[in-house]
């Protein structure tokens, strides 16, 4: 049966495939039908009925956003009624709208002053009784009810896409208004999606208020470094105080097919300033020339991993990192398996998707992005999510539609049960069958805490999906039996119809394992930190021995969730040393850092593109054509898995390492508007089983460290497990992120 | 101010007339004849005498720059003033920045920021008079013909930065309060008869 339908648009043959709307088939084939409401990654909100058309035989106006096309109806978009009833929705929209312009935030890029013209609306023919509509302040974003236009935009991707469900309409005809959702005040995870889709200045920024215009703005295409999902932002730029040095002002993104958390929304200021200081860059030279090793995170350019590499082979030093080096032998492990590199999934496949299964990662504050994408996988093809891990989510309560809650640190025994269950039918290889026939499942359903029963629902649930994708987390790579659990990873992909998406846990975690030939971390003296702790730090972070362009003043790629190579841009200038300058003391010369983009290892699937020649923007049709995918590598393969050891169990208070939402990182903790919530969050189970209260001032420790927090009670967890912030603080990638820990209440004299 | 003098453009009242000029001389004997003509004529005590004459009168044909001052058309571009609203007093400049961005010597510097009241305020607005060109985009461009030119073209200074701050620009507060503020004649000006062209809205309930 063909999915195609053939229909006519103003006498333009044209075809949709199923599921399309009359106008997204008009846009696709260059055809302009004016809209106000629309907006593509969510469902049509047909408030505005700007978009009708006529059908030949429908009696009255029809609304393209939202109807389909039926074969071989003939679409007229342009006739003077239809332009009659374009322009009276301009009018009604433009009644009493604040006339305001000149001080607006949204001047000069709003949709209602772009189709008032367009429609030469130039006086008010009706009249409406004007009211007293206070603005709203809503902490990072203010409302103001009297420039709302109530199009529904906002309200549609905080349901659709962000899942937050925070805002909705007050209807009251005339006097309609956004409001919380059963809240006095906004109480949302602050993405700021609503601002972005505004099209009119009802919903800005409260940092941004008034304090540029959009006329005064230049856009720097860039890319997001805070999480691994390397989502595409503009950074906006403009002079500012009497020396017209460049700052930032704001951030914005192709909001019509991208979304953005409040992180890279609202934390763009962690620009680094330094000016060129011979003496320090000596210093630095030394310190590298005397060097046991190079301890380096995961936030830098791929560019600059491959200058560390080249300084490695040429000092002869070690390199440290162990987010990266996890993430290497996770891979590693799964490539045994799997026969290939990368991994099968991206966020693409999840939006897709109507079957998830999330693993070992609380992935609403490591990955907003995932998160995004299985929200929008929900509500617009009913996915299924099961969501595995030992704590709830708050967050995810909205999206999840199966919680598996596991014990702490029993990751491979469920692993181990989920690949039971998927590949029961599947045709494994002998061993491989004989291996799952053996298995213990009494034991595993016992120490794990997943049952039967939650195993055959899910394979229920999941039985009629088409699209399936398997998330697993961080909480997996620094497991002490994370090679087995890679292993069964590789297993599921390779043997179901799961694709498997890995979610590295730094924006470029995943280009580093590529590029970088890592050691073990060791405690040896000597150590130059690139980003990270060492004898002598060289980062872009404050109190450093030698400062270095953050990566919003750095350009070069990152490798993301998608195995995408993507380019990011300079947005504010650094008049400081970089890399760069340090390595070609070295011999290691290049002209500029980007230099490097072509020479990025083909055996990890990079092309030889030069920085130069690679996009970074999205089509009008909302196809990513940023960078490009890396090709896929063969390795040789085994259908071979580990035994599995005993389950281990974490009993008491057990921390786990995990940031609130909006919080990553460094650069995240610098910036002037992110929330700094530094305490230790826990239930009130966990306050008893600590003998702790809220407002304690606590001493945790766990393995050889001690920290000094504050603990907080807070009602949306449960429990006994609290979540340990480490944006602020030395996170050991190498350690498991479920950590048994002491905490003591100190007392103050 | 009488608007007579610059009004007048016809200029064949007086008329024009052709000054006779002789053709050069070529040949160094002319040459010789025009140096012996021009040394032993009178014109010399002629001009001498219109001098004597207008010292003994009193008949001065130059003013006495800087205690007299030649007047200066509305229209012309000196120092920038900031014009304020005569209904309200208030500050007529809405910070839009559209004067900063068409600036083609990119001497405008403007920084605005939400104030207590949740207005737009102007925080800082800077005129570096040293890159000032008075080519007068910023007063065309001005939406609420806040900033404009003024008279004052006096804006010697011993460096070549020369700054302008936006205290400095606006018309004082007693002036304003006198009814004195003066308003830009110039190019965007309001035309006469302006009210009689406003669209009222309609208030029919």
């Amino acid at each position: 049966m063909s999915k195609t339908i053939n229909f006519t648009i103003d006498g333009q043959p044209v075809q949709a495939q199923k599921g399309e709307s009359i106008l997204t088939v008009a846009r696709k084939n260059g055809i302009y039908i004016p809209t106000m409401c629309y907006i593509s990654k969510t469902s049509p909100c047909a408030s505005c009925r700007m978009c009708v058309v006529e059908a030949q035989g429908v009696d009255g106006f029809v609304l393209s956003c939202n109807t389909p096309p039926t074969e071989g109806i003939e679409i007229t978009t342009n006739t003077p009624a239809l332009e009659q009833e374009r322009v009276n929705i301009m009018k009604l929209y433009d009644v009493n709208h604040p006339l305001e312009c000149g001080v607006c935030d949204k001047s000069g890029e709003c949709d209602l002053q772009n189709k008032t013209l367009e429609f030469g609306v130039a006086q008010q023919n009706f009249t409406a009784r004007d009211q007293s509509r206070e603005i709203q302040d809503w902490g990072l974003i203010n409302y103001d009810p009297s420039l709302c236009i109530l199009c529904e935009k906002c309200v549609h991707v905080c349901n659709e896409v962000i899942g937050d469900d925070a805002i909705e309409v007050k209807f009251g005809g005339y006097s309609s208004t956004i409001i919380p959702k059963d809240a006095q005040t906004l109480d949302c995870t602050f993405c700021g999606e609503c601002i972005a889709v505004c099209p009119v200045g009802a919903l800005v920024s409260s940092d941004f208020k008034y304090s540029a215009n959009a006329w005064e703005l230049s856009r720097v295409p860039a890319t997001c470094v805070h999480c691994s999902a390397g989502c595409p932002l503009e950074y906006e730029t403009r002079h500012s105080g009497i020396n017209g040095e460049d700052s930032l002002y704001r951030v914005k993104n192709n909001f019509e097919f991208a979304s953005l958390c409040g992180a890279g929304r609202f934390g763009f200021d962690f620009e680094n300033n330094a000016k060129k200081d011979e003496m320090v860059f000596n210093q630095a030279i030394k310190a590298l020339e005397n060097a046991n090793a190079i301890r380096f995170s995961s936030m830098i350019t791929n560019e600059e991993a491959h200058i560390l590499q080249l300084l490695k082979t040429k000092l002869g030093i070690k390199l440290f990192n162990e987010d990266a080096r996890k993430y290497q032998e996770f891979i590693k492990a799964y490539s045994s398996v799997s026969g290939k590199l990368h991994h099968s999934g991206s966020l693409e496949s999840i939006k897709q998707a109507d079957a998830v299964i999330v693993m070992g990662t609380r992935i609403a504050s490591d990955n907003p992005a995932v998160r995004y994408a299985l929200t929008t996988a929900s509500k617009h093809n009913g996915a299924k999510i099961v969501y595995a891990h030992p704590m709830e989510d708050a967050l995810m309560q909205n999206t999840v539609t199966q919680l598996m809650k596991y014990e702490v640190g029993t990751e491979e025994g469920v692993i181990a049960l989920l690949a039971n269950e998927i590949l029961k039918d599947a045709d494994l290889p002998e061993n491989i069958r004989s291996y799952f026939d053996d298995l213990d499942l009494g034991y595993l359903d016992a120490e794990s805490n997943i049952g039967d029963e939650e195993l055959s629902f899910m394979s229920r649930s999941f039985a009629r999906a088409e699209n399936k994708v398997l998330i697993v987390g961080s909480d997996l790579f620094a497991h002490e039996r994370s090679d087995n659990i890679a292993k069964f990873c590789a297993m599921i992909e390779k043997y179901s119809e799961y694709s498997l998406v890995i979610v590295p846990t730094e924006i470029n975690t995943l280009g580093v394992s590529l590029i970088c030939d890592l050691d073990a971390d060791e405690p040896v003296a000597n150590v130059v930190g690139y980003n990270a702790q060492g004898d002598f730090t060289i980062a872009s972070f404050e109190d450093t021995d030698m400062a270095v362009p953050a990566l919003n003043q750095q350009e070069g790629t990152f490798v993301n969730i998608d195995n995408k190579v993507l380019p990011t841009n300079v947005a504010l200038s650094f008049d400081g040393y970089t890399l760069n300058d340090l390595a070609a003391h070295f011999g290691i010369e290049s002209e500029n850092t980007i230099d490097y983009t072509k020479q990025l290892s083909k055996e990890a699937g990079f092309k030889s593109i030069a920085f130069d020649s690679l996009e970074n923007f999205l089509s009008e049709f909302g196809d990513d054509t940023r960078g490009y995918v890396l090709d896929e590598v063969e390795c040789s393969a085994a259908d071979e898995l580990d035994e599995l050891e005993d389950l281990p169990e974490f009993n008491g208070t057990v921390i786990y390492h995990c940031n609130p939402v909006l919080q990553f990182n460094a650069y995240t903790n610098k910036s002037r508007q992110l929330e700094k919530d530094t305490t230790l969050r826990g239930s009130a189970q966990f306050a008893a089983a600590a003998r702790i209260s809220d407002g304690d001032r606590v001493e945790i420790t766990f393995g050889s460290r001690t920290i000094t927090r504050e603990f907080k009670l807070d009602s949306d967890l449960k429990g006994t497990i609290a979540l340990n912030p480490t944006f602020d603080d030395v996170f050991d990638a190498s350690r498991y992120r479920f950590e048994k820990s002491k905490i003591v209440r100190v007392v103050h004299e | 101010m009488n608007n007579e003098q610059f009004n007048n453009r016809n200029v064949s009242e007086d008329g024009y007339f052709q000054v006779e000029i002789k053709d050069y001389p070529t040949t160094g004997w002319d040459k010789f004849k025009r140096v012996v003509q021009r040394t032993f004529r009178i014109e010399l005590f002629v001009g001498l005498w219109v001098v004597l004459r207008e010292m003994i009168v009193f008949n001065k044909h130059t003013i006495s720059y800087p205690e007299e001052k030649m007047p200066i058309g509305p229209r012309y571009r000196a120092v920038h003033e900031m014009k304020r609203l005569w209904e309200s007093d208030a500050e007529r400049c809405i910070g839009c920045g559209l004067c900063e961005k068409i600036c083609i010597s990119n001497c405008i510097r403007i920084d605005t920021k939400i104030d207590e009241n949740s207005r737009k305020e102007v925080s800082e607005y800077t005129i570096n008079l040293g890159r000032c060109i008075f080519c007068g985009y910023c007063a065309e461009v001005c939406p609420e013909l806040a900033i404009t030119h003024g008279g004052e073209y006096e804006n010697a200074s011993d460096q070549r930065e020369h700054f302008l701050l936006y205290e400095d620009m606006l018309t004082p507060i007693d002036k304003m309060k006198a009814g004195a503020q003066l308003e830009f004649e110039g190019f965007g000006a309001i035309t006469p008869h302006e009210d009689e062209r406003v669209k009222k809205t309609p208030l029919a309930y």
